[in-house]
């Protein structure tokens, strides 16, 4: 009962959607993200399809800082199945000039060809301000795109941090093509989220 | 202003999906005609779901190839899936690769005579986080 409870306030409490946030064995992928609290350019290389390594360089718009993270994601579990994957990703980061500024939590998703859920529960800790990221994010494919074509994603994004501790929920749309992921969000209240990820 | 886009954005978007539909709902049909059956028989009597359009323009023009035909789960999205080209160009003796999402199939054109193990086949798979569960081999 009280995992089912967990469960359930981990989907519907949850930040940041990073769409594969691990690449192939010994891919690599370049990230630009930007929202109302953070512009960050992030780089992550993956050894195996279970880890991967990266640096992230951010700019804290809320506190007026800069700084950069080590970054560190696992693959805690994936279920394939002929039509689905479900993945559950632990991810950390550490400031490498201040050992006590970081971030973890855990990241999912479920997604078919034309379903998608994804989740993002993490824990930000620095000198400014310790506080909780956290989003959710339910999407459905109107088309569904041959391989090479351009696919669309048509999303309601739902995030909520402690800094604010409002609710902001809004449409998101999410293209693709080859290597090359873009998505975007509009909420009045926390404006964009504009996220453009190249794997390479 | 910006509501008011991103709501015309969202508009624009659901009528071109309702098209998009009807072309696949036409798609479909096309592919359970008599023309294009969605089952390939091989020598052994064994069948694979298969698009015999798909499958045709991937050897159209190439002679002396064994295609292996893998089934993989797992393979939902066209960025997941991008790996598996990559992974496998590396192998001198791989000539051509289509990916199928909508059957969950991968086409590996390899040269005559080369010994295609399925192993090496489901690690190279494994390594983009996805499982390949069988293999056929059809010699053109």
């Amino acid at each position: 009962m009280g995992i089912r409870i967990l469960f359930i306030f981990i989907i519907f409490f949850s930040a940041n959607i990073l769409a594969r946030p691990i690449s192939y064995s010994g891919g690599s992928t370049a990230m630009i993200f930007s929202n109302n609290l953070n512009n960050s350019i992030y780089y992550h290389f993956s050894p195996t399809y279970k880890y991967s390594l990266g640096l992230e360089a951010i700019k804290d718009k809320y506190f007026e800082d800069s700084y950069s993270y080590f970054r560190f994601t696992y693959l805690i579990n994936r279920k394939n199945t002929q039509s689905s994957q479900r993945n559950l990703y632990f991810q950390s980061g550490i400031n490498p000039n201040d050992f006590e500024s970081m971030f973890y939590g855990i990241h999912g998703d479920w997604e078919t060809r034309r379903i998608f859920l994804g989740f993002n529960v993490k824990r930000i800790e620095n000198k400014n301000q310790n506080y909780s990221d956290n989003s959710f994010k339910v999407g459905f494919a109107p088309y569904l795109g041959d391989y090479g074509d351009i696919h669309t994603w048509m999303m309601l994004k739902t995030k909520k941090n402690s800094i604010t501790n409002q609710y902001s929920t809004y449409p998101f749309l999410r293209f693709f093509k080859g290597n090359t992921l873009f998505e975007f969000g509009y909420n009045n209240k926390t404006n964009w989220d504009v996220h453009l990820v190249h794997r390479i | 202003m910006k509501n008011l886009l991103v709501t015309i954005c969202y508009l624009f978007l659901l009528f071109s999906s309702k098209n998009s539909f009807s072309n696949e709902e036409h798609t479909s049909h096309d592919s359970h005609s008599h023309e294009t059956h969605n089952h390939e028989v091989f020598a052994d009597g064994s069948k694979i779901k298969l698009n015999s359009q798909r499958f045709n323009n991937f050897i159209k023009d190439s002679f002396q190839l064994q295609i292996a035909i893998i089934n993989v789960k797992g393979m939902v999205c066209e960025f997941c899936a991008r790996g598996i080209e990559k992974t496998f160009f590396k192998d001198p003796n791989v000539k051509k690769i289509d990916v199928d999402l909508s059957s969950g199939k991968v086409l590996i054109a390899y040269k005559l005579g080369v010994k295609i193990n399925f192993n090496e086949i489901r690690d190279n798979i494994l390594s983009n986080g996805l499982e390949a569960t069988s293999m056929e081999i059809v010699e053109i």
